[in-house]
Order: structure tokens, then sequence, then C-alpha cells
């Protein structure tokens, strides 16, 4: 404000701007606001302060350690295999997940009688624990009491029993066989949703116009599923990145370091290697991964430019 | 637009809030730390202190209950708070507590020497009279040195025993005299497979759970080992030679194919029970695991397969921690004191080994009330030959954690050892 022009009494001016305060967004957004600050803001900022520290195995702060920590982190011998496999567990399993998902949803948004068990039925995986399945699993694939190597044995489709868990190129194919079936029963009700907003004329308009069954997926649905996908992918994208437990319970990562995400690792380095430091520097690089993840998309779809046109 | 670009900032907003919400777990550091000991407000005179104890057996919350309910009133102004915690959960609750200077009063653990080294103890002088620090057995009180001073009280120790199933062994024609050595043991495997179908000649839990005492067995039994004549000595000949042996027995399929996926509980303790296992390094508490899970096997008990050029037979001899934490102004220090010396009293010590269930005293005055008992005779008499982890080292346990992580790769079909050894000595400092 130009201080040369007489001022409105300091009052009245201190109301007023009460009075816009008050009439604007800001008192709607201020505890959404806060919440954001108090719940991501402020532990990315923790997370950020403890990577730069130089913290003892038992935990005790020691001072600043500047990037000492990521430099220990990048020489990890273990850090190249657990990134390039981060990306591949991602990319495999959401692709996976999409592609069964499409299907499944196209199938629950037919009218057939008893639709609304399989409905049912598909959130299943999605309502129980995600430890409990991936026990369930890990005991249903293990090598001695495994009922998967019972059946096997007994169809003679394999000679003696497999330790499915024994070795990275047996556990890593179950890992995402795991992961897509918890994954599937959101990213099908994400897209069901979708392909539930398509309004009835438009088929109605494509079947008038003689178009094929194919041609009216490819021309009208698909296209219309974008936003759904789009939403499916990117937490998808999220989730699975984030994924710990099903690796945890299945294989812990090993044997060895084999079977280790990003995530995995940072957990192992912190509570095995006594590496607490490393280990936040790791969950900044991961903080960085799935920011790259989040907009690498965001980019290839051309989601945010064709909502602004 | 505007609504337009909100609807893209609340996927943003919600894909950041998925992202670090997940990642928050690893950097929180708790604000309110330190308040740990000021006490109830009504009372300036009264003290909490709070113990972290380990879950040897169901039978522990009991015990701590009537020991403080005990304590309480013969000390009306210490308040004591005893939470038991789970093996799998344990080590990573105190270390959390540290991190976050929510330091508990009492810990008890299997390592406490990064504690020590980061200055966070009292030292046993301080925590139990002198009369009762005499009464403990030497061994363990070396063990619980730091550069030199005790940091430490041992709580109880346990030894192991190689373990056999006799119906198995009679079945194949051998005897206990067939397994003395390493080669023996070899050939009673072979001969096992050769015999009884179906079976685990050896038993080779190498998984996370237990890696690093299942590997000091063998390579002890070898005289090798992590730590020799007050250096490291990881990556020995002696070890390499160990390493190589168990390589061979996978390769032949001696024992459980994937040695470094196999653990101990429910791998190796858990198949022997069913009888589906001929031999494994078993431990003291074996045979309580055996009972709970009522198995019927037949078994017996022999000394550790020796690979040394004497022919002695080593055991492993694993001792758990009491230590007290320092806080600020070491205004717990009396409590602490109290506290301990009242676990320490013969016949509250007595009912803790007894709530632990089988395992060996470590004070001298229990040893001798308990050597007539028949089950822990055996391995009161290998105790002198016992090897034991360089606790006292502050590296130990991310040396430790590495081993638990990556020794059982070395036994896979043409691993390269020496890089797993290498792996695990670049953790020791």
């Amino acid at each position: 404000m130009n201080t040369t022009t007489p001022a409105p009494p300091a009052k009245r001016r201190k109301k007023s701007l009460i009075r816009r305060f008050l009439a604007g967004p800001l008192p709607w957004i201020t505890p959404m606001l806060l919440l954001i600050l108090a719940i991501v803001l402020w532990p990315v900022y923790e997370m950020g302060r403890t990577s730069v520290l130089e913290i003892s195995g038992s935990g005790v702060t020691k001072g600043f350690a500047g990037l000492e920590n990521y430099r220990e982190l990048f020489d990890n011998p273990n850090l190249l295999g657990a990134i390039s496999r981060t990306f591949f567990w991602v990319i495999t399993v959401v692709a996976i997940t999409i592609f069964i998902s499409l299907f499944l949803a196209q199938l629950l948004n037919a009218k057939f009688p008893g639709r609304r068990f399989v409905r049912y039925a598909l959130i299943v995986p999605w309502a129980a624990s995600v430890i409990m399945t991936a026990t369930s699993f890990r005991w249903m694939l293990d090598g001695y009491y495994g009922i998967l190597n019972r059946i096997l044995l007994d169809l003679g489709l394999v000679e003696e029993a497999i330790d499915w868990m024994g070795s990275a190129e047996t556990s890593l194919p179950w890992l995402i066989i795991v992961a897509v079936f918890v994954s599937l029963p959101f990213t099908t009700f994400v897209i069901l949703a979708g392909l539930q907003t398509v309004p009835g004329e438009v088929y109605e308009a494509a079947k008038v116009d003689g178009a094929s069954a194919r041609k009216t997926y490819f021309s009208i649905t698909f296209p219309l599923l974008r936003t759904s996908l789009f939403i499916a992918t990117v937490i998808n994208l999220i989730n699975v990145f984030n994924q710990f437990p099903i690796i945890w319970v299945m294989t812990g990562g090993g044997p060895g370091y084999t079977t280790d995400t990003t995530t995995t690792l940072m957990y192992k380095l912190a509570f095995r290697s006594q590496e607490i430091g490393q280990s936040a520097a790791l969950s900044v690089v991961n903080f960085g991964i799935i920011l790259i993840f989040v907009l690498i998309y965001i980019r290839a779809t051309g989601f945010g430019k064709r909502e602004d046109r | 637009m505007a609504k337009i670009s909100l609807r893209r900032g609340a996927a943003l907003a919600l894909s950041g809030l998925l992202a670090a919400g997940t990642l928050a777990g690893c950097a929180a550091e708790s604000t309110d730390g330190g308040a740990t000991d000021t006490g109830s407000s009504s009372s300036a005179e009264s003290t909490t202190i709070r113990v972290v104890a380990a879950q040897y057996t169901d039978d522990m919350q009991p015990y701590y209950d009537d020991l403080v309910a005990r304590f309480e009133a013969d000390n009306p102004t210490i308040n004591v708070e005893v939470e038991v915690v789970s093996w799998n959960d344990i080590d990573q609750k105190i270390k959390t507590m540290v991190q976050t200077n929510d330091l508990p009063d009492i810990g008890n653990l299997n390592y406490f020497s990064s504690f020590a080294a980061d200055g966070l103890l009292y030292t046993a002088d301080e925590l139990l009279p002198a009369a009762t620090l005499d009464d403990m057995v030497e061994t363990f009180i070396e063990n619980s040195k730091y550069e030199g001073t005790a940091y430490a009280v041992p709580d109880l120790a346990s030894a192991r025993l190689f373990f056999y199933n006799k119906d198995i062994f009679d079945a194949a024609g051998l005897t206990k005299d067939d397994i003395v050595t390493w080669d023996g043991v070899r050939a009673a495997a072979e001969k096992i497979k050769a015999t009884v179908p179906d079976v685990t000649p050896l038993a080779l839990p190498l998984g996370p759970e237990e890696a690093q005492a299942e590997f000091l067995i063998w390579a002890a039994s070898n005289n090798g080992g992590y730590y020799n004549n007050g250096a490291w000595d990881i990556t020995s000949d002696a070890n390499v030679e160990t390493l190589e042996y168990l390589q061979g027995l996978v390769a032949d399929g001696l024992t459980n194919p994937s040695p470094a996926t196999f653990n101990r509980t429910d791998g190796a303790f858990a198949l022997f029970a069913q009888g589906q296992v001929g031999m494994l390094n078993g431990a003291i508490f074996l045979p309580s695991v055996l009972e709970e899970q009522g198995s019927t096997i037949n078994y017996d008990i022999a000394p550790f397969p020796t690979n040394r050029a004497d022919g002695t037979s080593i055991t492993l001899g694993v001792q758990d921690y009491f230590f007290g934490f320092k806080n600020e102004g070491e205004t717990n220090k009396a409590a602490v004191q109290a506290f301990m010396s009242f676990l320490f009293e013969a016949d509250n010590y007595a009912g803790f080994l007894e709530a632990a269930g089988g395992f060996l005293p470590a004070t001298k005055s229990a040893g001798e009330a308990m050597s007539s008992d028949e089950a822990l005779a055996p391995y009161i008499a290998v105790l002198p030959n016992a090897v034991f982890y360089p606790g006292a080292e502050a590296s130990w346990p991310a040396v430790q954690g590495e081993t638990q992580q990556t020794i059982g790769l070395a036994v896979a079909k043409g691993a390269d050892i020496m890089s797993v050894l290498e792996g695990i000595a670049s953790k020791a400092e």
C-alpha cells in the first residue's frame, strides 16, 4: 500500500482484513494445510535431516555428517541391484495388474447372474491383510510342506520338490504374482467405476453407426477410461514401489540381498546392518524415485495438459 | 481452469501423502524424548523406571508381575514398569527408543556393546553390589566388558550340542561314534541318504534367523570364527575351509537344498520334530521346543563333530545381558540399582531362570544348585570349551546382521566364498 495516500483508521483496516480473510478460501483450507504440514511435510523434513546426521549403530545421534551417508550408500554393493530390481518389480507388477484388471472390470461390468457375488469375491484379496496373504503364499510355496509342491508331485509335473523361495530365480516371479493378486481388486474397481461413467447413449450411437465390438472398445471405452487408468496406475506405482510386507514375509529380501527392493533394503540397512544414516539417505533417494515415477507418468500421459485445455 | 488444476493438485497431494506417509516411518524422531523418569508429579520423591525385558517364554510376564509387586511393596518410592517384548521385536524396540531419545532404564538383550560404546550405560559395578558380581561366572563377566570395563551383567546363558534322530541312525546302521569328526558326519549323511529315503540327513539352517550361530559352530569346530587373538579374523583360511566343507555337503544333496533361506525354528527344528532330519546343531532349549510341538521322535545328543587336529569339541555359549541406561543427571541410578539387586537375590533369580525355562544360570551359586539337573548337566559339562560371540566389540551387531543376511549364500553351489566373507568383514571396524 502506498504510504502517502491517507490510510483508513487502523482499526477499520484490521477489521476489513479479517473480514476479507474470513470470506476467502483460507479458513476452509487451513485445517487441511495444517494437516498436510504436520503429516506430510514435517516427516519429509525429518527424513532429510536424519539423512545428513551421523547416527551410531545403537541409534545415538553423533552430529552432522554432511553427505557422508549418501557417499556410503552409493558405495554399497547391494544398492544398484536393489534399484534395478525395484524398477523391474514396479513396472512388471503394475503393467500386469492393469492388463488383467481391464479384463476383470469389463467382466464385472457385464450383466450376468451372480454378478454381485463375483464382485464381492473380488474384494477378498483386498480385505485380507497383506501380511496374511503373503504368509499363506509363503507356506503354500514352502519346499517341504507346500501344497503347490504336493500338487505338482502328484500330477507328475516335477521330479522332486522345488524350494520356491530358495533362490531369486523362483521366488521373484512368485513375489510378482502375489503383488498382482493383492493389487487387482483396487485397480479393477477403479476401472469398473470408470466404465460405469461412460454414458449408454454413446454406445447406442456407435451401434447405430454399425461399429464393431472391437472398434467400440478402442474408440470409445478405452479413451474414456483414461482418467481411471491414470489414477489406478499412479496409485499402484506408489503402492507397489513401497510394497514391504509381501517381500518381507515371503523372502525377507533373501537369499542374501537378491530379492530386495529399495524399500526392504532401507529396512535392512537400519535394523540389520545398523546403518541408520545410510537407511535415511536411501529413504530420501526412494522419495526422489517415487516423485520421478509420478512426474514421468504425468508427462507421458499428458494428463495435466489435456485437462488444462 | 482453477477447478481443473485443483483436481490435479489433489491427485499429486494424494500421491505425495501416500509416499511420504510410508517413508516417514523411518525418519520419525520423537520430540518428547527423555522424560521417562520424572515420576508422577503428585509425589516428588518417587521414581519410575522402565524395564524392557526379553520374552524367553510366556511365563516371563507373570514372573515380572509378581517380582514388581513385591519390589514395590519393599520400595514404596519406586515404580517399575516392565514391558516384556518378544525376541523378534526387542532389538528394534530398544534401538528405536535410543534413537528417539526415549531411553528405557533397564534393557535386556543379547548384545550391549554398541550402547556402551555410545556411553549410554552404567557400569556393572553401578548395577549390582560387589558380592553379587563376585558370584557371576567369570567367563560371562569377561564377555560383558567393553574396552576392559563391564557395562552389563549376564542374565543367563545357553549352550548348544549336536542332536541326532536315533531311529534314523538305527535304520542306517549308525551310532554316536560315527559322528565325532567332520569326515564322520559326511559319511553318516551319505549313508542316511542311501538307506533312508525322503529324509534330510543334515539340517543346515543358514537362514537369517540364526545363521551367525550356525556358522560359528561349524567354523569354531575348525579353529575358525569371527574374532581371534584380539582381532577380527573373518576371511581366515579356516573359515574358507569350513564353508567349502559345507558347500560340498549341500552340493551332494546331504542337507536341505537352500540353506540361505532355511531358518532354524520353522525350518530345521520343525523338520527335526517331525522326524525328517537325521542330525543338526541343536541347543539347550531344543527339547522344550520338541515337547511344545508334541514331537514323539527318539533322539539323543552328542558333542559337536570336530575338524580340529587335537580332536577337541567346542560348544557355542550364548549369553544375554541386563544393562542400565543412564538418564540425564543419572537420577535413575539408585532405582535401577535397587531393582537389579532385587532381581539377583537368590530366590528371585531362581524364579527368573525357571520362568525363562531351561537356560544356564549366570551365577555360580545358582549353577551349583542346578548341577544336579540331568537335562542341564551335559551342557554345563561342555561350557569350559565354549566359544562366544565377540559381543564386546562395538561393531559386532553390524557383523552379526551381515552374517545373518549373507553367509548362507556362501554354501550355495559354485558360490564365491571369499567375496561373501569379505562382505561380512567390511562391517567389522
